[in-house]
This record gives C-alpha cells, structure tokens and sequence, in this order.
C-alpha cells in the first residue's frame, strides 16, 4: 500500500512529532535484527565465564540467533510492505533477501572460524559479538528508508569491519590493515555525510522517498552533486575501482575468516544500500548515475581481474576477484529492468556460496600449513583430495564454467544486460570472464597436474588429516554445505530464479521504478 | 538597519572568520600541538555560529562533545605519542601538495558555483529555541528511534572492540589443544610490508 505509506511520511513532516506517537511502530520488521542482538548479547555474557566456555557456548548462541533470524526473514517473505519505524526501515522483498545473504554469509562466516580464531589465540567470544555486531549493521543498511538510519547502520558495519580487520593486534599487517581501512572509511562517512547534509538541505526531510519526490520535482545542479558525493561511499562500500585501495591490504592483513564476510555479507550489504539509494531516490537523475555506474563497472572488471593475474597470495586474488566480481553484479543494477534487478540478487546469493566456500577451503589449508602462497598448493591432491576437489569446484563457478551455479548467474546478468541494451557492458563482461577463468584455472593446474616429486615443500610435510579438534567439524560443515550448493545447485537453480524474480515483484520502489521506465520508453 | 541585525552580522562575521582562519591554520601549521588547539577554536566557532540560528541545544552539545571530548582526546593522543623521530622525506612532496590544493580549490569553485545557482527553499522553518530539547527527545523516540536503539549497539560495540585492543593479556596458548599461540595471522608473512623487521634483532 504506497499511498499510504505516503500519507504517513506527508503527515510527518507536516505535524509535530508529539502527535507521532500515536502512530503505530510496526516494530515486528525488525524481529529478525532482534534475535542477531540477543545471541550478541549471549556471548557476551558467556564470555564472562572465561575463555573455555566462551569457546564452547559461544557457536551454539550464534547459531541460534543467525538461525532464528534467517527463520523469521523467511516468514516475513511476501509480507506487508508497510513502513516501519514511522518510516526508518521497510521491510519489502528486496530488503528481505539481502539480509537473508548478509545474515547467511554471518553464519558460514562464524562455521569457518572458530577453529582459526583458537589457533591464534584471539579471544572467541569478543570476535563473534563484533562480528554479531556488524551483520546487525548490514541487515539494517539493507532495509533503511532514512538517511539517519542508513548512516547509523552503516556505521556500525564500519566500525566493526575495522576492529574485526584488526582483530589479531600482535600481527603488523593486521594493523596495517585496520589502519588504512579505518583511515579510508571514515573519509567516505564524511562525504557521505556531506552528500547527506547537501539532499536535507534541499528537500527538507531525511526521508528517501521524500528526497526522490524532491528532486523529481526541481532537479538542481546541488542534487547532482549529492549524488555524486552518496556515491562515492557506495562505491567505496563495494570496492569498485577507483575507490578499491583499500581492499587488496585490508584483505590480505585480516584474519581470513573476517575477509570471507567483508567480502561477501558488507558487499551485500552495499549493493542493497546502493539500490535502496539510487533506484528508491535519485530516480530523477536516472541517466547520470547509470553512466556513472557503467563507468564504475567497466574499471571494476577489467581492472580487477587484470591485476589477479599477477598475483602470488591467495588472498590478494581473492580480493582482487572480488573487485571484478562487484563490476559483474554492477550489471544489473545499470540495466534496471525486472531481469536486471533478479539477475543482481541471484548472482549474490550464488557468490556467497561460491566465494564462502573457496574461503573455507583455503582457511583449512592455511590451518594445516601456515601459507596461503599460490605455489604452496602445488601438487595438493595427493595429501588432501577434500580441499582440491571443493576449491577446484567453487573457482570454477567463479570463473562461470557451466554447469555450476556461477555460470548460471553469471549468464542471467549478461541476458539481462544484452536484452536492455548494455552491449559495452556484456563485452567487457565476457572477454574479462575469460580472463578471470585463466587465473581460478592456474591455481587448479597448481593443485592437481603437479607431478609428486614437483610438489612444494610444505604439501610434502602435509599433516595427517585430523576432523576431532573443536572448531574443525564446523569448518567441515560449512565447507561441504558450500561446494555442494555451488556444485549441486547449478542443477536445480530454478528455485533460486524463482526467487530472485518474486523478490523484484515483491518490492514497491523497484516496481514504481520498472513503471517509470516503461511509461518513458512508450513516450 | 536595526542595533539587533548589524549586531548579528557582526557576530557572523567574527564567528566566520575564525572558522575559516582556523580551519585553514589546523591544515597548514606543521607543529601538531597548535593545530589540534586551533581545531578546538574552529568547533568553538561552529558552536557559535548554532547559537546564531537559536539553536543553544545543538551548540552546547557541540560544546561538550567536541571540544571536551573530541579535542581533549586528540590532545591527549598527541602528548602521548611524545617520541621524536626523524622520518624520510617523501618524495615529490612540493608538487603533491599543488595538486591536492588544486583538487581542494576545484571542488571549492563547484561548491561556490551550485551554491549560488541553487534555489534554496529559504526562509527554512522558523527556530524553535528553548523548545528545541523538547523537539530532540520527541524525535528521538519516535521517527528516529531505530537509529537511536542501533546507535547504543554501536557505542557497545566499539567498547569492546576498544577494550579487547588495548587490553594487555594476551591468550597464549591455544584455548582447546593448549599449544603456543602468538596473536599473529595463521598466514606467515611473506614479507615485510608497512614495518620493516631486518633491523629488529
């Protein structure tokens, strides 16, 4: 019901807040934000009782809370889309099923870590409330209608993604990284905030749909400039070159688990902010931010995947394809038709499988080795076949080798971007498809044609195989979950497109945008 | 024109000028000391310039959290960073610095320029004075109360991330198997790279 979700936000702005208080909260959107806070809470509390138990009840209360909350995210499916909070939070398709891939990626996060977090030595229970902490900032960002909101909560995603970066203080790359990235952060908070201040200034209120009404109805040169400003910090939040600096150190001085959910559950969360932002309320300036965007998207591409080639550490091409793989899901958001928009959710949720996976398999060398160097996995498939197998599957379906899931993301975005007329977009797409196959393939060669002899010297002092130690089984969870989804679920991805598609049906903005569109298209 | 006005203008004026002379000195005067004390000056400027528009809430707290926290903290980090050291010079730093001032004018112009070619919807709605903490809390607890609740997770979070970094006692053995653990990143570092080790030993 827009209309009167409309009404609501012209009587805001119009009567004194005391008469608000008579309006209702509609609070139970955030019921699933609630349980991540209790479980946050949870260890917290355990972790009174000192380290022992924190380590033992700490993953049983995250569990439960993730779990609860990805239960009621799914009850909340095809709900009402009224807004709540007096028009803070909206709890449509389109917010539900990013919070379920940030909630999601938490989770497989927390499975593959617990084991590295023991090892070296970090206090558990302190790193899974921060952790806790920063998804219950990306949940929020994802379904934020406000500007005060939006900054709040991505503030607390921030500022958790910092100190988790920073988690393992002994370690000078670590700081380095909490460094740079706290520096660069807070930067884009600024110009955010500047961006921010410039669209109050014009419109009057910190409402999104307000601001999108405003500038529809007097776009200025000030408003274009806003939108260059907000984003900025989008861009800066999903790493698209140029603002992609920071994510080659901040991801190779983290402790790996917390790289897994930067790249994934803030990334998720970035895109859900930069639709939410774009499509919900700069509609006036349609054009300008989609080239801007292709822009953003065709630098992304070319420059991440080019620079993985050359890399020698797992993680740093990991980050590198992380940046590539950010200009892919950009795709969709400039083609900004129904395809667009499903084909955008489908590949998140395919990459948070895919990449969670190649990341639980090189945390798991790395737990038995002490190495993430590229050459160091030389000859790998004679001593572990488990992680050989899982990696091989999960870069393939990064690189898009059909039949994994990747493929059929990766070929659901270009369809959408060909059919709406994106041509430069798809090229560049493929041909950097082509070259990011080259390098996943190069570390596969690495693992599985080496000769016994030629193997490196760390896979031939391989340790036995060993699943008893606390922390491994789920590690070993999360990793077959993962390669199986990424494996199995090319197959029957038909579900998934469902999916993908009715949260696009399900969410008002992006059906008043679709319309919009369509009207101009017939005039 | 009437004694209140010019008085106002003159204040705005005053007020102005100090931000900008401030703001100006925190940039370019090397020694650190003297740009925090000015960064001080500049919040108390902004904080008058609140007061102009009647807004005595926003400018106490400006007051309070700025200059008594913000600024006595930054003071703080300073004396106790109190190590001279003598660090290399960065290259090319001359043309460097004309190309930030270069970037920093451009956006100065743009800024000028929309500001004047905008059409603001002036006069905004009419200050509410005394009544503005009224105002604050009726917000707080109504249209902004999902940030207000996130914020106090926020403030939370960064405590303890705050605690857990400063805290000296370190885990030293592994918490299930008991072996030597150090707080290093299980990845050995393949080389150096803000710190340089070699001189170490």
């Amino acid at each position: 019901m827009p209309e009167m979700g409309a009404t609501l936000i012209t009587t805001q702005s119009m009567t004194a807040p005391g008469d608000l208080l008579n309006l209702s909260l509609n609070a139970s959107a955030v019921i699933p934000e609630g349980f991540v806070l209790l479980a946050l809470i949870g260890t917290l509390l355990v972790d009174l009782a000192g380290e022992k138990t924190a380590a033992k009840w700490s993953p049983p209360i995250c569990y439960f809370g993730l779990g609860s909350a990805l239960l009621f995210l799914s009850l909340q499916w095809n709900g009402n889309p009224d807004s709540s909070f007096l028009g803070a939070f909206l709890a449509d398709n389109l917010a539900i099923a990013f919070r379920s891939v940030v909630a999601l990626s938490t989770l497989i996060s927390l499975l593959i870590s617990w084991r590295y977090a023991e090892k070296s030595g970090s206090p558990v229970g302190e790193y899974a409330a921060i952790l806790l902490a920063a998804t219950l900032g990306g949940m929020l960002l994802c379904g934020s209608t406000d500007l005060i909101s939006i900054f709040v909560s991505l503030e607390t995603l921030s500022v958790a993604s910092y100190l988790l970066s920073g988690y393992l203080k002994r370690d000078a790359r670590s700081s380095e990284a909490a460094l740079k990235y706290l520096l660069v952060g807070s930067a884009a908070a600024a110009v955010f905030l500047y961006g921010a201040s410039l669209l109050y200034g014009l419109s009057g209120s910190t409402n999104l749909q307000v601001i999108g009404i405003a500038l529809i109805n007097s776009p200025t040169p000030l408003a274009a400039l806003a939108l260059v400003f907000i984003l900025a910090t989008v861009a800066f939040k999903i790493a698209a070159v140029p603002f992609h600096q920071w994510t080659p150190d901040v991801y190779e001085g983290s402790p790996t688990p917390v790289v897994a959910f930067l790249s994934v559950g803030s990334k998720a969360a970035g895109f859900g902010l930069a639709i939410r932002l774009l499509v919900g309320c700069f509609n006036a300036f349609d054009t300008e931010w989609k080239l801007l965007f292709t822009v953003l998207a065709v630098l992304s591409m070319s420059l991440g995947n080019i620079v993985a080639l050359a890399q020698t550490s797992m993680k740093r091409m990991l980050a590198y394809s992380s940046i590539g793989q950010a200009g892919f899901v950009m795709i969709g958001l400039v083609c900004g038709t129904e395809d667009g928009y499903a084909a955008m959710i489908l590949y998140m949720a395919a990459y948070l499988f895919m990449n969670l996976g190649a990341f639980a398999c090189i945390i798991l060398f790395s737990l038995r080795t002490g190495s993430d160097r590229i050459s160091d996995y030389a000859g790998l498939y004679q001593k572990d076949p488990l992680i050989t197998l899982g990696l091989s599957l999960c870069l393939l379906s990064l690189g898009g080798i059909p039949p994994m899931l990747g493929f059929f993301g990766k070929i659901y975005l270009f369809f959408a971007g060909w059919a709406d007329g994106q041509y430069l977009l798809v090229i560049v797409g493929l041909i950097t498809s082509v070259i990011s196959i080259y390098y996943y393939i190069s570390v596969i060669k690495m693992m599985v044609v080496k000769e016994p002899q030629e193997a490196s010297e760390l896979v031939k002092s391989y340790p036995l195989i060993k699943w008893e130690t606390m922390g491994l089984p789920p590690l070993r969870f999360a990793l077959l979950t993962c390669v199986l989804a990424t494996a199995i679920g090319g197959i029957v991805s038909n579900p998934l497109f469902q999916w993908a598609n009715s949260a696009v049906a399900g969410t008002p903005i992006l059906q008043q945008a679709l319309e919009i569109a369509y009207k101009g298209n017939l005039g | 024109m009437t004694i209140s006005s010019s008085t106002e203008q003159i204040c705005f004026i005053l007020l102005g000028l100090t931000v900008i002379v401030g703001a100006l000195g925190v940039v370019l005067i090397n020694n650190i000391v003297y740009s925090a004390f000015l960064l001080g000056g500049v919040f108390m400027g902004v904080a008058g310039l609140y007061l102009l528009l009647n807004a005595s809430f926003v400018a106490a707290a400006q007051v309070l959290v700025y200059v008594g926290a913000v600024n006595v903290l930054i003071l703080f980090a300073i004396m106790l960073v109190n190590k001279r050291e003598e660090l290399k010079p960065i290259k090319a730093l001359q043309i460097r610095k004309i190309l930030s001032a270069g970037v920093c004018g451009g956006l100065l112009i743009l800024l000028f320029r929309v500001d004047l070619t905008t059409k603001w919807s002036t006069p905004g709605p009419a200050a509410i004075g005394e009544k503005a903490t009224e105002r604050i809390g009726e917000h707080l607890f109504s249209d902004y109360l999902l940030p207000f609740e996130l914020a106090s997770v926020l403030l939370l979070m960064a405590m303890i991330g705050a605690i857990v970094l400063a805290r000296r006692d370190v885990l030293t053995s592994d918490v299930v198997t008991g072996d030597v653990v150090n707080q290093n990143l299980i990845e050995k570092s393949n080389e150096p790279i803000l710190i340089d080790q070699s001189n170490k030993q």
